[in-house]
């Protein structure tokens, strides 16, 4: 009925932000970045890759409430360079990483095709049935 | 994040129709961690969403039916581009641009209890209720379908069994009309391609990042996973490493038929990417502003020409989404914000120089890496949606193209 649409959870509203920052009063080189409409999945990583670089005194998130679609991340550097110039770096690396994450996954799924592994199927489907064939769960 | 400079390592130790194995190595485990999220939450699926009973004189209530057959799942191969989001569709409530329609129409005339199943779903042509086709608006998203798109896994295929949606008695009919859209696992888990993911570091429990129970003896009652195989064992005399990160991670990711695997890891490093890139690009006005005096001409020449093509294709994501004309990407364009702003910033100047180079390498780097055109590929079909986004997309261009008016201003 009055249920609010549930994919306002992952989507952005009209003219929303996805991200606040907010400088703070008391710490020196300190940020608290409010990410919207997004969760652990990239909290999380990006918190790991900051806290990886030497600039970085202190990072860390936390999603405040379950059921509210967004999660702040805190970064103190040590003033060399600004909260929000580490972050953008760590998205950078952490996109180059992955880049070379999914050349590698290409290549190596290249590579069984070659072997004839899969007949792959570009429209899903699964040609076995269950329960036939060994897996490697099988032990 | 990537371990200690080290490249990461892929090895695929299994691949089959609906499910991958691999190893991941020298990689965090929160990018791992993240990896595992995004595959089962992030990826795009078609699953039935609604369904109209014309008849149903089976055991089973509607809503349980229902429900059934929104798990039922539906070959989705090229989802990014064969099917347009319901609520970025600019028809009222669904389109054959937005929507597949499927018919089940069974009656029961035998003595012997008949199964429903999911291969008497039939895909049919989109039926529009009268007076909404007038606003839709036209897209080749049908030509990039797949001939199976929509239809059940393993529909009409002998060594697939169907999936059981009701049974039935004589004289019984079930008849219904199901509407499928494309929609992602946050929002029902019926949406997900995976229907299991394996994740496994450290199977000898070597970091401690979990306890064993045990009532005598912990080795002989915790059995050892097969991916044991892939590693030392410890040595009873070695002392606990409390540095030690995880480094190696055994992944096993099943799908349900929807999606092929090879397309759910792929799609689901592309949606990572999406997800950083974005963040990027919302940084990136308050922070360019900041770095303009510092960096003068040559840096921000540098960049604004690196950033222009990224910046055109991503906003495409958010802008598609939230409809013609925000005000944001509006204020974004115009250049006579930037100069406003910039010479209040020029206090600043001293500590920004340092910093402007190092950004202005990355921008550079970042235009070549290959996950330039993952986003490239990801956001053309709302780039082709939209004819305002495209049309704001080339304006836009040729206002970031040409930075030297811009340049001569600060100057000046």
């Amino acid at each position: 009925m009055n249920a609010p649409n549930r994919f306002e959870l992952f989507v952005l509203d009209d003219g929303e932000k996805p991200v606040e920052v907010t400088e703070d009063t008391k710490i020196p080189n300190a940020a608290t970045f409010k990410v919207v409409k997004q969760d652990h999945t990239l909290a999380n990583m990006l918190r790991a890759q900051v806290l990886s670089m030497p600039q970085v005194l202190f990072a860390g998130y936390k999603v405040p409430h379950p059921l509210h679609p967004y999660f702040v991340l805190k970064i103190q550097t040590d003033g060399s360079i600004t909260p929000q110039a580490i972050l953008e770096q760590a998205c950078t690396k952490l996109i180059a990483t992955l880049s070379t994450l999914e050349a590698k996954f290409k290549r190596e799924f290249s590579f069984k095709d070659a072997e004839g592994a899969v007949p792959e199927d570009p429209y899903g489907g699964t040609g076995q049935a269950w329960g036939t064939g060994k897996d490697y769960l099988d032990f | 994040m990537q371990y200690e400079d080290a490249e990461p390592i892929v090895r695929i130790r299994e691949l089959k129709k609906d499910r991958v194995n691999f190893v991941l190595e020298n990689v965090d485990l929160a990018l791992a961690n993240s990896i595992r999220r995004v595959v089962m939450a992030d990826i795009p699926t078609v699953a039935i969403d609604m369904v109209e009973i014309h008849s149903n004189t089976t055991v089973l209530p509607d809503e349980f039916i229902a429900h059934r057959l929104g798990m039922v799942p539906l070959v989705s191969a090229n989802c990014d581009e064969g099917i347009r989001y319901t609520r970025d569709c600019t028809c009222l409530s669904g389109c054959k641009y937005c929507a597949i329609e499927l018919r089940l129409d069974v009656v029961c005339n035998d003595n012997r209890t008949m199964e429903v199943t999911s291969n008497h779903l039939e895909v049919v042509e989109f039926t529009t209720d009268s007076g909404s086709a007038d606003n839709v608006q036209e897209g080749d998203e049908i030509a990039k379908r797949g001939e199976a798109f929509g239809n059940p896994v393993g529909k009409n295929d002998p060594s697939v069994p169907p999936v059981l949606i009701c049974k039935m008695r004589k004289g019984q009919e079930l008849r219904l009309r199901c509407v499928a859209k494309k929609g992602i696992a946050k929002e029902h888990a019926k949406w997900s391609p995976c229907s299991a993911v394996a994740f496994e570091y450290d199977p000898y429990n070597k970091l401690r990042h979990t306890t064993h129970w045990y009532e005598a003896e912990e080795r002989a009652e915790w059995p050892l996973s097969e991916n044991a195989k892939e590693e030392e064992p410890p040595r009873d005399d070695e002392s606990f490493d409390f540095i030690a990160k995880p480094r190696k991670f055994y992944v096993d990711v099943e799908t349900d038929g929807s999606l092929g695997p090879q397309e759910v890891m792929l799609k689901g490093l592309a949606e990572l990417q999406t997800k950083l890139a974005n963040l990027i690009l919302a940084l990136k006005p308050p922070a360019e502003m900041d770095i303009v005096p510092g960096a003068v001409d040559t840096g921000i020449n540098g960049q604004t020409a690196a950033w222009a093509p990224v910046s055109g294709g991503a906003w495409d994501v958010g802008a598609s989404r939230a409809g013609s004309g925000s005000p944001s990407r509006a204020g974004w364009g115009v250049p006579s914000t930037w100069e406003g702003t910039s010479p209040a910033q020029t206090a600043s100047t001293a500590n920004w120089g340092t910093t402007s180079p190092g950004q202005a390498t990355n921008a550079g780097s970042w235009g070549t890496s290959p996950a330039h055109n993952v986003w490239a590929g990801n956001t053309s079909p709302n780039v082709g949606v939209g004819g305002s986004s495209t049309g704001w997309g080339s304006s836009s261009q040729q206002g970031w193209g040409s930075p030297n008016q811009q340049a001569n201003g600060w100057n000046l």
